[in-house]
């Protein structure tokens, strides 16, 4: 009895252990049903031709996210659907403890030699690549959301700062406006992650948008410390409330959930991040779901089937950077649900902003300018 | 600035959120409380509560009853203890060993088991989880300013101050808290008079899995509305500074539970003052290394005494 119960409780770690290192798509191997009929094959550059494109997609976390890495496997499942790719992700976890695990997948694959291409996003795997692409200089590489300066990488970033000038626009507009749950004052909130480059270019585009639609916008920004913890990311939008803020930005992953459950109770607006998040919140949480005006969007899949596109008609430039903006569908605003209930004034100025920022009329300066003085703007609008 | 945060400090939201982030601590520190008085250190708290959390959301989904929800998370944290417990005490692997099994375990696991039972993996999306309810204490509601402090918390945030009361008559006003506290002092000595070492010990583990338990289930059911993978973050482990800070008794455990909400939501509001993140995450963690400080020094005094 006491053999097979130490048996029993042996397996069950095993079996967590095995959970983490994810492996679970095995059905995304399966070759597409539908022949490949790709045109244009100019034979020029290395991994192109007819036949699908064998990729990998290391995850350095764990999919579910319902957002960012839910993206990239959304766009290379229709990839795959459409004959373009055939693909296999390996889901290592996101804890320290599982970073070992990120270094020596990524030079697994790249040693195999068998895949066509390896993508992988997010800073944290920016210097493992760099390493493991020098190491293996015939293999090609994506990385989404970080850049990698090597020949065989291209790297795909999103112009989040345009995409925090519109939030940024419509949540001055909103605080100013005489819409439900909104309160005199000219307060909003930004609750993000870490503060680091990425979350400040949100951050950045978020209070230049905000000031430009009204200058006596006055920008609360916290950070959570990290992106999970949901209670501290609640404490954090309770002290925005206390603060006045009636609309407020989350940025910090799942602790962003802890402040849309604060928006929810206080009863203000919150405005989600990377998925549409009213569609998530509307499964079980309806007070959640009724409380978020829109979502800010990063579509990481469509980035890298924009970038798939030009890897296969052979305008892709290898060791190079692309950002990707509102005019390529990188990034933007959800639209349905309670966007509806936005006054017409502000889809309207929404509508007039986002031509101008992708036309470049509006500058929207970049957390990732090591010059600019994220600092000094974040102090300077504080309420 | 300064002019700013005695004003927050002094209000009432702020008293009222301090109950509210120190709740889940507090379970937790009395689990390790108890525990530790029994000689065995339970450091897979943080486990336990990621375990219950998820318990607790699963369970009160299923069922449509926030209580049983929380009797389910309870019961799997009592296990969970055991678990750690078996393995220690019965096939003898480092107790410490077997606890970092138990947080592994609470980490990856709950991703394995959310993702079986919903299909979620980030946080639990698909589930309708209940909440436990909020209590407004009758008249006491009324009184000007306690009124807004005391009352309107989770009824678990008062169960968790109830607990301290609980611990302190189990530990010192009980034959059962004489046997935890003498398997702890001197498990040899105990053994000598008929006690039976291990079964007290597992009955500690066993209790301090519950408490934790009810801290994992106010994370998923109380102070949020749902589980999210790692949602604990490190409560656990502030856990344990705080039972070490209050040298195991309950009342000095509550106590230094406070001191850790109080720092924490302090931290939280000192942020939006404009003073460098960096620096205020490190408030918690600056109260600990000094109270661990101060207790040193006095223990080196009392120590100092006694030779005299």
């Amino acid at each position: 009895m006491k053999k097979y119960l130490s048996v029993l409780l042996a397996a069950l770690m095993v079996l967590t252990i095995m959970a983490g290192c994810g492996g679970g798509n095995g059905g995304n191997t399966s070759t597409p049903s539908n022949n490949p009929s790709t045109p244009a094959d100019n034979g020029g550059s290395a991994p192109s031709g007819s036949e699908p494109l064998k990729v990998a997609n290391v995850v350095n976390g764990n999919l579910g996210d319902k957002s960012f890495f839910d993206s990239c496997e959304a766009g290379l499942k229709k990839l795959q659907d459409d004959g373009v790719i055939t693909y296999k992700t390996f889901e290592l976890g996101a804890t320290d403890a599982d970073q070992p695990k990120w270094v020596s997948t990524l030079d697994e694959l790249s040693a195999d030699g068998s895949y066509d291409l390896i993508v992988c996003g997010t800073y944290q795997m920016d210097a493992i690549l760099n390493d493991c692409a020098a190491k293996y200089p015939d293999q090609k590489y994506f990385i989404y959301d970080a850049e990698v300066a090597q020949p065989n990488v291209a790297s795909i970033t999103f112009k989040q700062n345009d995409l925090g000038y519109l939030v940024g626009t419509a949540a001055a507009l909103m605080t100013t406006s005489s819409m439900e749950k909104i309160n005199p004052e000219k307060v909003i909130g930004f609750v993000g992650g870490e503060d680091g480059p990425v979350i400040n270019d949100f951050l950045t585009g978020f209070i230049q948008g905000a000031q430009a639609a009204d200058p006596e916008v006055k920008i609360d920004t916290q950070y959570v410390g990290n992106f999970y913890d949901t209670g501290k990311g609640k404490e954090i939008a309770n002290v925005m409330v206390n603060n006045k803020c009636d609309v407020i930005w989350g940025v910090a992953g799942g602790a962003g959930n802890g402040a849309a459950e604060a928006a929810a109770e206080k009863d203000i607006w919150f405005i989600g991040v990377d998925s549409d998040q009213e569609a998530t919140f509307s499964a079980n949480q309806p007070q959640m779901a009724a409380v978020t005006i829109f979502s800010g969007l990063k579509n990481c899949g469509d980035g890298i089937i924009y970038m798939m596109g030009k890897l296969k008609d052979g305008s892709i430039e290898w060791g190079k950077t692309t950002q990707l903006g509102i005019a390529e569908g990188g990034v933007g605003l959800t639209s349905g649900g309670n966007f509806a209930k936005l006054p017409d004034n502000i889809k309207k100025a929404l509508d007039d902003v986002a031509p101008k920022v992708t036309s470049g009329e509006i500058k929207v300066d970049t957390a990732f300018d090591e010059s600019f003085d994220i600092k000094g703007l974040r102090d300077s609008v504080r309420p | 600035m300064l002019n700013q945060l005695i004003g927050i400090i002094f209000s009432e939201t702020f008293v009222f959120s301090i109950f509210r982030i120190t709740t889940p601590i507090l379970f937790a520190a009395l689990a390790a409380v108890i525990a530790e008085r029994a000689g065995v250190t339970n450091i897979g708290l943080e486990g336990i509560m990621m375990i219950s959390a998820l318990t607790g959301v699963i369970f009160s989904a299923k069922l449509q009853s926030a209580w049983l929800g929380l009797l389910f998370a309870i019961l799997l944290g009592v296990l969970t203890a055991l678990m750690i417990g078996f393995f220690a005490l019965k096939l003898k692997t480092d107790i410490i060993l077997a606890g970092i099994a138990v947080n592994m375990l609470g980490n990856g696991g709950t991703i394995f088991v959310m993702f079986l039972v919903s299909g979620d993996r980030g946080y639990s999306a698909n589930l309708a989880s209940k909440v436990m309810p909020a209590i407004n204490i009758p008249i006491l509601q009324n009184i000007p300013i306690l009124g807004k402090i005391l009352s309107g918390h989770n009824i678990l945030t008062y169960f968790a101050f109830i607990c301290v009361l609980l611990v302190w008559i189990l530990l010192y006003k009980t034959p059962m808290g004489l046997q935890i506290r003498a398997v702890g002092e001197s498990p040899n000595a105990a053994d000598s008079v008929g006690v039976s070492v291990n079964r007290i010990k597992y009955i500690a583990l066993g209790l301090s899995g519950a408490l934790a338990g009810m801290g994992g289930a106010f994370m998923s059911m109380g102070y949020m509305s749902s589980f999210n993978t790692n949602m604990t973050a490190g409560r656990g482990f502030i856990a344990l500074a705080a039972e070490a800070m209050g040298r195991a008794e309950p009342v000095g455990t509550m106590l230094t539970s406070l001191l850790f909400g109080f720092a924490d939501a302090l931290a939280n509001n000192m942020q939006s003052l404009g003073l460098p993140q960096e620096l205020v995450a490190m408030t918690p963690y600056v109260f600990t290394v000094v109270g661990l400080a101060i207790y040193a020094a006095s223990t080196l005094k009392k120590n100092r005494k006694k030779l005299e």
